[in-house]
């Protein structure tokens, strides 16, 4: 016995089988019931139909007519015919072309009809879940797309490059003149990992269920900043973090990271490199059972035309030298997966912010 | 062989790394001391308008990233094509690429102005050879 509460609809151009049938039924399903084909189709228009019976033999349209009608704008029901012997024919017709799941026959039996209700609900259910995986799949294969083009590029550029600065080294008599090469390979090698990272990070983001947890944000900003020490540009940046928190917020602190650490160092790596004075500041406003949170600068700024594109994945502006394009896809899928919001607020020449609002796990 | 002083290689590549690279190695190719590079494709075709009159008496041979963000190399390439007919002679342009896709040499072949699609990193020695190419197919037509 299923614990979902099944929905029938019953259409039969004679009320006292429709009485019959409810009368049966009412107290195990949600039983609707139809005498005209229009009622029918009311009832499909404004209610989750599963299991739809129709008699057959009816004065302005038959069951398989009326299957027919409703199956393009409600191809989810099972259909079921109600049918006295003699009308097998057609019955039979229906069933091989696919508009009719299974016929009973009237007198109807109460454990067949018990039965078929069952089996119909399961198939109902398990057609929805292979339409979901299929919706989940065809996303997956989109990106998986998107990425494999992007990989060729992304990935291999960097090696190219070494590769390229090899031979130059190769021709290279002046020994002073390595220095330089290596410099140039540990900037091709940052390039590379830092791609790498934020595909992991990606994947994590996506089929990491969430750990749930208490969030403490100014010393999840420290380490945060910490781990960029090392990267290009941390000691041309200053750091600013304003912290308003005074109870733990309960949220997925992984997630948390991934949005943080690539908004930060984002800004980092695209600040304003004429500006002496650079700086990124985080706001975070803990409230009442949600956040604020602001990453905000003083770089460059993002153009109008580049605002709506820069969350698309790979999307690299032409503003920018360097970046995947991958990092501000993550971050607005991770806030996402938060059931949170993202909004951008800039103009060129006069820095970015970043204001992220999330609600609170319970 | 193209007398350096009539040679022009300019570079585009969004690759800072690239470009260092490239430049170094054509140098040391001894090849010509004329060497230009630019970070993408907007700066390239600024370049082109405002130099015009000079770079059409020179052989120009243009070594161009396909994947950069914003223009791209087949886009930038469309700018170029609507330079007068004069300055789109002096003009050999190779496409480069960290993988060879099909699609690249397809649209290369449609652009009527891509000499060859090269794969990164740079070879100079090919730089070489095909410079003897459009040397001797310049003499051929004289």
């Amino acid at each position: 016995m299923s614990d979902h509460l099944i929905s029938i609809l019953y259409l039969d151009d004679e009320e006292q089988n429709l009485v019959s049938f409810r009368a049966l039924f009412r107290r195990d399903y949600q039983v609707f019931t139809a005498i005209t084909a229009s009622e029918a189709v009311e009832v499909l228009n404004n209610h989750e139909v599963h299991v739809v019976f129709s008699d057959q033999k009816m004065p302005d349209l038959s069951g398989v007519e009326f299957f027919e009608l409703i199956q393009p704008d409600f191809p989810d029901p099972i259909r079921i015919l109600l049918t006295g012997y003699a009308d097998i024919e057609a019955v039979i017709d229906a069933i091989n072309k696919g508009q009719v799941y299974r016929y009973l026959t009237k007198p109807w039996d109460e454990n067949e009809l018990r039965i078929t209700i069952e089996n119909a609900f399961d198939l109902y259910n398990s057609r929805k879940q292979v339409s979901a995986k299929q919706t989940e799949l065809e996303k997956a294969y989109a990106e998986l797309e998107k990425f494999v083009y992007s990989a060729s590029h992304d990935l291999r550029a960097p090696l190219l490059s070494i590769k390229g600065i090899i031979n130059l080294a190769r021709q290279e008599n002046d020994p002073n003149k390595f220095r330089e090469y290596f410099n140039m390979i540990d900037v091709s090698i940052n390039r590379l990992d830092a791609f790498v990272q934020n595909i992991i990070h990606y994947y994590q983001n996506e089929k990491h269920e969430g750990n749930h947890g208490s969030v403490w944000f100014e010393s999840l900003l420290n380490e945060i900043i910490g781990s960029l020490k090392y990267t290009e540009g941390a000691d041309r940046v200053q750091f600013r973090i304003k912290v308003n928190q005074d109870r733990p917020f309960h949220s997925d602190e992984l997630r948390l990271r991934i949005i943080l650490s690539n908004l930060l160092s984002n800004a980092m790596k695209f600040r304003d490199p004429s500006k002496p004075d650079a700086w990124v500041q985080v706001e975070v406003h803990v409230d009442n059972k949600r956040c604020t949170l602001n990453v905000s600068d003083n770089g460059p700024g993002i153009t109008p035309e580049d605002q709506p594109r820069v969350f698309d994945m790979f999307f690299r502006s032409q503003h920018n030298q360097g970046g995947t394009g991958i990092g501000l896809y993550i971050v607005k899928e991770a806030v996402e997966k938060l059931n949170g919001r993202i909004s951008l607020h800039s103009t060129r020449g006069n820095g970015t912010s970043f204001v992220i609002e999330l609600p609170e796990k319970e | 062989m193209i007398s350096p002083e009539r040679l022009n290689i300019l570079l585009v590549d969004d690759n800072d790394i690239d470009i260092a690279v490239n430049t170094k190695l054509l140098k040391l190719a001894e090849l010509t001391d004329n060497i230009y590079s630019f970070n993408s494709g907007r700066q390239f075709i600024e370049f082109l308008d405002t130099n015009m009159n000079g770079l059409k008496k020179k052989v120009n041979v243009v070594l161009m990233d396909i994947m950069m963000p914003g223009m791209d190399g087949f886009q930038c390439l469309e700018k170029v094509k609507e330079l007068p007919e004069d300055a789109l002679r002096s003009i050999f342009a190779f496409m480069l690429t960290s993988s060879i896709d099909r699609n690249d040499i397809i649209k290369a072949e449609k652009s009527g102005i891509v000499r060859q699609v090269l794969e990164k990193p740079l070879d100079v020695y090919l730089v070489k050879k095909f410079l003897r190419d459009i040397y001797l197919q310049s003499q051929g037509s004289e």
